[in-house]
């Protein structure tokens, strides 16, 4: 899946620094056309940091991120919006609007469709992300856990991004919703060929969807397959993959691999 | 595929007819989607040639499906684009359900019952609230550990010294205005020394006391529900329950009990800086010492027209405390309650600090204070 083609974003020498404490030093990640990212590290690895900084949300101290070989700063903010979908941790759906109305708020702003069109598209858009069609007018509150994910998908993909961005997916959800989250990306990044960077701790994530893996380690990013970061000698790496979790997702994906591609 | 930047500064759709067939070639995208729509419009067509089309989005796929569904044959569909199609022609679409109509008439009467309700609703929460504050505290006073002194004196800090420059900043303002407004109309009678009895006798009847307790409900009772609020979003007051303590005796006791000592205290703060304005506002206005002033103001007013200031402060203290913790513990839920409810908290503190000020004065008129 990993094209030999150009990175469509590339970060190079990001430093983050909060006071004395540095959080990212000198640190470089390509992401790949259609690939599938994922972004793990421990807790307080900065994470969320580098997921700002990729989207321009945060300024790095130093180093540039580019898409396309643009500075993300310089980008219009019409052409952000076309670029990057960003799914936030607890959804961001606004809440003085209905699920339908968060979906249309962008195409509003950036497009000239007429309402009927957006409407349209709007309803396509709730049911690609895997919701009822009713759930269109209902409001956030109304929403349970994991219809908020998949609405807060609808509206990332409202304008058909080409690099979708996901902040924990499937933490606060119970194992099958997680799954149908899971299943959702992978449709998406091969139905509408959309690159996926999903910042995830759910390790049957990594092993089910995730095409290549960046670890954030000693402020630094190591980026490979999965099955070949198994064989890292790094301590935190070994204690993650290998942990008691780590196993049992790694057997769950395999299962899953072979029932798919009709092997016994 | 080109970069994405270049197309979307200039997204081109270029659409050629030939009988009842159409050759798109271009890009057919969320911008360009309103010139297919025009093009095609009342046009009858039996196949669209698909073999030029560089790019398509998701919207775009759905303008195509819906072609293919009123019977349109789709050419030369590339196979970059037949992942997309498939997808979005295999969704089971359906148009957003309307949002049930209400007429106007039935919303009016809907709000007035509504409002009717919750005004019930809430006269019943503040006295039954009132009743276990009362419980509470006197239970807290009697016995001996039951009060927590660390967190009193932490909240006569936050909500009495914390407030001090701008109580005072206030009270040397209100003095100010009344002894302006008071000079201009006393003067057509010459009557302008009495400018010094009406500043002294308003600011310490009412004007202390009533600035003081608006400043701290804004101030301070928006603090209790904010925290009160967010304490109870986040479970807190379940743990402290859970843990067998009383939220009540832990939370709302201290800071009634500190909100009873500071705003006395505030308002006679606030009554002596009053006076201070007072002199300063004179001096300019009627050429009249300082010393003079206070001799004056000595003779005008006497000590039961500062009590009838600083009996009210306690009242008013209790009323704050209490509509500001009631409306914390009522928040439900998420966030955006907290907001709702210190709202409500502020006006309904205010306006109850309002007309119970004016019960005094019926009152003290009554008893001839």
């Amino acid at each position: 899946m990993v094209s030999r083609a150009q990175p469509i974003l590339s970060a190079r020498g990001i430093v983050n620094r909060f006071g004395r404490h540095a959080v990212h030093e000198r640190l470089d990640l390509d992401v790949m056309p259609g690939e599938i990212l994922g972004i793990v590290g421990g807790s307080g690895s900065g994470k969320s940091v580098l997921l700002k900084t990729l989207t321009g949300l945060h300024r790095p101290d130093r180093g540039e991120v580019r898409v396309e070989g643009k500075p993300v700063e310089r980008i219009s903010e019409a052409s952000k919006a076309a670029l990057f979908g960003v799914l936030f941790q607890q959804g961001a759906l606004f809440s003085s609007l209905s699920v339908a109305q968060n979906v249309m708020l962008p195409m509003r702003y950036h497009t000239r469709l007429p309402l009927a069109h957006q409407e349209r598209i709007a309803a396509m858009k709730i049911e690609l992300a895997g919701l009822p069609a009713d759930s269109g007018i209902k409001f956030p509150y109304q929403l349970s856990g994991g219809m908020v994910k998949r609405a807060a998908f609808a509206r990332a993909l409202a304008l058909d991004p080409r690099i979708l961005f996901l902040d924990e997916p499937t933490s606060d959800l119970d194992p099958v919703t997680a799954s149908g989250i899971d299943a959702l990306i992978r449709q998406l990044n091969q139905g509408l060929g959309i690159t996926v960077v999903i910042v995830t701790h759910d390790l049957t994530t990594l092993f089910t969807i995730c095409g290549r893996v960046a670890v954030l380690v000693d402020r630094k990013i190591v980026v490979d397959r999965i099955d070949r970061l198994q064989k890292s000698g790094h301590p935190w790496i070994h204690d993650f993959l290998h942990g008691p979790r780590g196993r049992g997702a790694k057997l769950g994906a395999q299962k899953e691999r072979e029932q798919s591609h009709g092997i016994r | 595929m080109s970069s994405v930047l270049a197309e979307r500064r200039s997204p081109a759709i270029d659409i050629r007819a030939d009988g009842d067939s159409l050759a798109i070639a271009g890009v057919l995208d969320i911008s360009t989607l309103p010139d297919a729509e025009r093009a095609l419009k009342l046009r009858k067509l039996v196949s669209v040639d698909l073999r030029n089309l560089d790019g398509l989005d998701s919207p775009g796929a759905l303008f195509l499906c819906g072609l293919r569904a009123r019977g349109v044959e789709l050419t030369g569909v590339r196979g970059e684009h037949k992942a997309l199609l498939d997808l979005i022609c295999g969704l089971d679409l359906k148009p957003l359900p309307k949002v049930p109509r209400v007429p106007r008439w039935r919303e009016v009467v809907i709000a007035i019952g509504k409002g009717g309700e919750e005004a019930l609703r809430d006269a019943r929460d503040i006295v039954t609230f009132i009743g276990r504050t009362a419980n509470s505290t006197l239970a807290a006073l009697v016995q001996p550990r039951g009060l927590h002194l660390a967190s009193v004196s932490r909240q006569v800090a936050e909500t009495g010294i914390d407030a001090l420059p701008i109580v005072g900043l206030m009270a040397i303002m209100i003095s100010v205005v009344i002894a302006y407004q008071s000079v201009t109309q006393l003067r057509s009678y010459g009557a302008e020394n009495l400018t010094i009895n009406l500043v002294a006798i308003s600011m310490l009847r009412e004007m202390g006391v009533l600035i003081t307790a608006i400043l701290v409900a804004g101030r301070s009772g928006s603090a209790f529900t904010a925290e009160l609020g967010v304490m109870k979003a986040r479970e807190e007051i379940d743990a402290l329950k859970v843990m067998g303590l009383d939220p009540m005796r832990m939370l709302v006791v201290p800071r009634l009990v500190a909100l009873v000592i500071t705003l006395p205290l505030l308002t006679f703060f606030a009554d002596a800086v009053g006076l201070l304005g007072g002199a300063m506002a004179t001096q300019v206005l009627l050429k009249v010492a300082p010393m003079q002033f206070f001799e004056h103001a000595r003779s005008a007013v006497d000590t039961h027209d500062l009590m009838v200031g600083l009996i009210k402060a306690p009242v008013f203290a209790v009323i704050i405390a209490v509509v500001g913790c009631m409306h914390g513990l009522r928040v439900r839920g998420s966030a955006e309650s907290v907001g709702h409810e210190t709202t409500r908290a502020v006006v309904k503190a205010i306006f109850l600090v309002i007309v119970l000020d004016a019960l005094f004065s019926i009152v003290f008129e009554q008893v001839g204070w």
